[in-house]
């Protein structure tokens, strides 16, 4: 059966495509990795469904929502967890970490200074330990994974931004999350992921 | 034997109602446990995220409104016919969604002047984008959401409006005719008719 034609566009940024890409890395699915760069994003924008990336064109149609793609690709290629059970926990997890992305967001776009530091004050204090421990526990429960059957794309999802998070917060940082650690560590270290690692543009974010 | 579900939710429709709606259209019993907003102190630390809608089933709780409804769309055969259509699904949950934290963003905010000041891009702009986008899609798939079909995106959208038109303190398909068309499809199945009327009720 052949395979469809797959091209992800998104900027030239892990950002919301990163979890994206180690699915096909992993898979050994090739696929186009177009970066566009920034200066032809307000008019490649109108071309997007709703004006977003990343964007999945398969076979020349085009979906946009990371996780929408992620699922699909996960679906297709086994990566779903074993039954509807592991399936609904992998969406749960991805969906409790996008509820923290949120906050991270909100950080980000705070305008008052007094306000942003506020915010930022109450992530380092409550927000991010009360999420990491309570991803700590069911990875801890699952043998170092986010369900226990096995590798799923919500794995992915969390070494992507247990990446992220050592970049902004330092090497250590993850010190406190042992099995977290354990998790971003045995994914990276997986050769099709350490290929693509090393091979990949070197971006900031 | 079937397993008994549990879905533990504020006394409103919200986020909890698009697995309402699948359920009820499933013929799927289900306890549809409403708190009173005094006792959610006491129940947020023994939600496993310090969040609802959660559902209770074999003796574990499963969290995230999204992925019960998902879970609850393939038991009623409300999904698509393969992984295509569903990422086509999704795509547009999630779409609708990104348009329900926009639309909170404004609503939820409680500085009176920031709130203000975040209407106007709201109500001018990233409604009339979306909506716009929603519509033209309404009308290429037949008065739904995805794969010319009824799904689970149609059930989601559909589900949420009350909340949505809560929160822009507006009737947001009233002047989208394909999105009317959506909205009359899913209202008309009987046994969301039916749930529709006697739910309780509330303003979101």
């Amino acid at each position: 059966m052949s395979q469809p034609n797959y091209k992800l566009i998104y900027f030239n940024a892990r950002g919301r495509a990163e979890h994206i890409r180690f699915i096909f890395a992993y898979a050994g699915i090739e696929y186009q990795d177009e970066r566009i760069p920034r200066e032809k994003w307000p008019e490649l924008k109108k071309r997007m469904p709703f004006g977003i990336v990343p964007v999945l064109e398969i076979d020349g149609r085009r979906v946009d929502q990371s996780n929408a793609i992620a699922r699909y690709l996960a679906n297709k290629y086994g990566l779903a967890g074993k039954d509807e059970w592991e399936a609904m926990q992998c969406d749960a997890l991805v969906d409790a970490l996008g509820d923290l992305k949120q906050v991270l967001w909100q950080l980000r776009t705070e305008q008052d200074p007094i306000k942003k530091e506020e915010r930022k004050a109450k992530l380092m204090r409550e927000t991010i330990p009360y999420y990491l421990s309570k991803f700590e526990k069911i990875v801890s429960e699952n043998n170092g994974l986010s369900v226990g059957s096995g590798i799923t794309w919500c794995d992915f999802v969390f070494a992507v931004s247990l990446e992220n998070f050592e970049a902004i917060f330092g090497k250590s940082s993850l010190d406190y999350y042992p099995a977290m650690k354990s998790l971003k560590n045995r994914i990276y270290a997986l050769p099709s992921i350490a290929e693509w690692v090393a091979r990949r543009p070197h971006t900031e974010s | 034997m079937a397993p008994v579900y549990k879905l533990t939710y504020f006394p409103v429709k919200a986020l909890a109602e698009p697995t309402r709606f699948l359920l009820k259209y499933g013929g799927l019993e289900f306890e549809d446990e409403r708190f009173e907003r005094e006792q959610w102190p006491q129940i947020k630390p023994t939600m496993p995220f310090g969040q609802v809608p959660v559902l209770s089933a074999k003796g574990k709780q499963y969290h995230q409104s999204i992925a019960m409804a998902r879970f609850f769309a393939k038991q009623v055969k409300l999904v698509g016919s393969d992984e295509w259509e569903d990422l086509e699904i999704d795509s547009m949950v999630d779409t609708v969604n990104d348009l329900r934290q926009k639309i909170a963003v404004y609503s939820y905010e409680q500085d009176a002047a920031i709130k203000e000041s975040r209407k106007g891009p709201l109500m001018n702009e990233t409604l009339p984008y979306y909506l716009e986008r929603l519509d033209k899609i309404a009308k290429e798939n037949n008065g739904h959401l995805a794969c010319g079909k009824l799904t689970w995106a149609d059930f989601y959208f559909v589900a949420l409006l009350d909340y949505l038109n809560y929160m822009t303190e507006s009737d947001l398909t009233a002047k989208y005719e394909n999105l009317e068309a959506v909205k009359n499809n899913v209202l008309s199945i009987p046994a969301i008719k039916e749930w529709v009327e006697t739910r309780p009720k509330s303003d979101l």
